[in-house]
């Protein structure tokens, strides 16, 4: 039996050398246990985290925070819930002291219908941050004048949404995205946001991202822990697909059988 | 007494605790959490520098999951 291609490519982000190109959150799973398989058959070497109000008492330690640790990958915080940049920087550095790293999910939202980013706080938030020694990683929209003003304060890796966040529709603007990618060859791109079926995160990789970042597609599953794999053979499958070389599009159909010795056909007919 | 919003409800401590004193106060057992004064983040090395005022906004922040 031929053997598989391996798709044992490593990538960089942030200063670490990963192998899974698969982000995924850790919310909104039918229970802790159900999060912790997912993450795991996912194989997704980074999870995102957030901050909220503590409440005071004696408590149990944080059981949430435990299994996060001890998955022994990569947390990424986010400063989801932030309005403005001030918010947003205090987020990411109480964020670094808590999860002790100097990684941050950088999410200002901009409006509460559409949980759009704000592309002016998001860019202002991003050059403070990058000054303190953060490795942001920036949620922003698909557009490509964002993009460059947060690679000009020093962003190295950029994350546009798919489309709005939780709404599973996809990728809004692949045309956006494809910009994006060839603007910035050398940036980490990251599609987050929209995704909702494995073939959306197929499609964010076969553009050439170099990794998608999702949640709700998996965690509001049916069977997360599934969805999780299939998430996993998706993001391969689409990576494979980009360094294996798409075929361009034509106009018009093309027989892929070969036309030489094609049978019942006669010269004097 | 002074008045203080801690995590958004409405709280009295003594005058002039800094801010290991006050999560003392507030009975604060488990660790792992990072403060903000007024929205500005308070590091664990200047708790014991940075005196709580009368009206201050305090938030007690802790790992949830996130997106």
């Amino acid at each position: 039996m031929t053997k598989h291609i391996e798709t044992n490519d490593t990538w960089q982000i942030g200063g670490k050398t990963l192998s899974s190109r698969l982000l995924i959150g850790s919310a909104l799973y039918p229970s802790p246990a159900n999060m912790e398989d997912a993450i795991r058959i996912s194989g997704a070497q980074i999870v995102t985290v957030s901050l909220r109000r503590q409440a005071a008492g004696e408590g149990n330690g944080n059981p949430f925070w435990d299994i996060i640790k001890s998955l022994g990958i990569e947390v990424l915080p986010n400063t989801a819930g932030s309005h403005s940049a001030k918010e947003a920087i205090t987020t990411a550095q109480m964020a670094r002291e808590v999860f002790g790293t100097n990684w941050v999910k950088l999410e200002v939202i901009g409006d509460q219908y559409n949980l759009q980013p704000d592309p002016f706080e998001t860019v202002k938030a991003a050059e403070v941050l990058v000054k303190e020694g953060f490795e942001v990683f920036p949620y922003t929209t698909d557009d490509l004048v964002v993009a460059k003003r947060l690679a000009d304060v020093g962003c190295k890796i950029i994350m546009p949404w798919g489309s709005m966040i939780g709404s599973g529709k996809g990728l809004m603007n692949p045309d956006n995205l494809t910009a994006i990618r060839k603007q910035f060859p050398d940036l980490k791109l990251v599609v987050d946001a929209g995704i909702g079926k494995p073939s959306h995160a197929a499609q964010a990789m076969e553009l050439g991202y170099d990794g998608v970042l999702l949640n709700s597609a998996i965690a509001l599953a049916q069977d997360p822990v599934k969805m999780a794999d299939a998430f996993r053979l998706a993001v391969e499958a689409g990576r494979l697909g980009y360094e294996a070389g798409v075929m361009k599009e034509r106009e018009f159909a093309s027989p892929s059988t070969p036309t030489v010795g094609t049978p019942f056909w006669h010269q004097f007919n | 007494m002074i008045k203080v919003s801690v995590n958004g409800e409405v709280k009295e401590l003594e005058e002039n605790l800094n801010v290991d004193q006050m999560i003392e106060a507030l009975e604060y057992k488990v660790k792992g959490f990072a403060v903000a004064v007024n929205t500005t983040f308070v590091p664990i090395a200047k708790y014991d520098k940075t005196i709580i005022k009368e009206g201050d906004t305090i938030d007690i922040l802790a790992p949830v999951q996130g997106g």
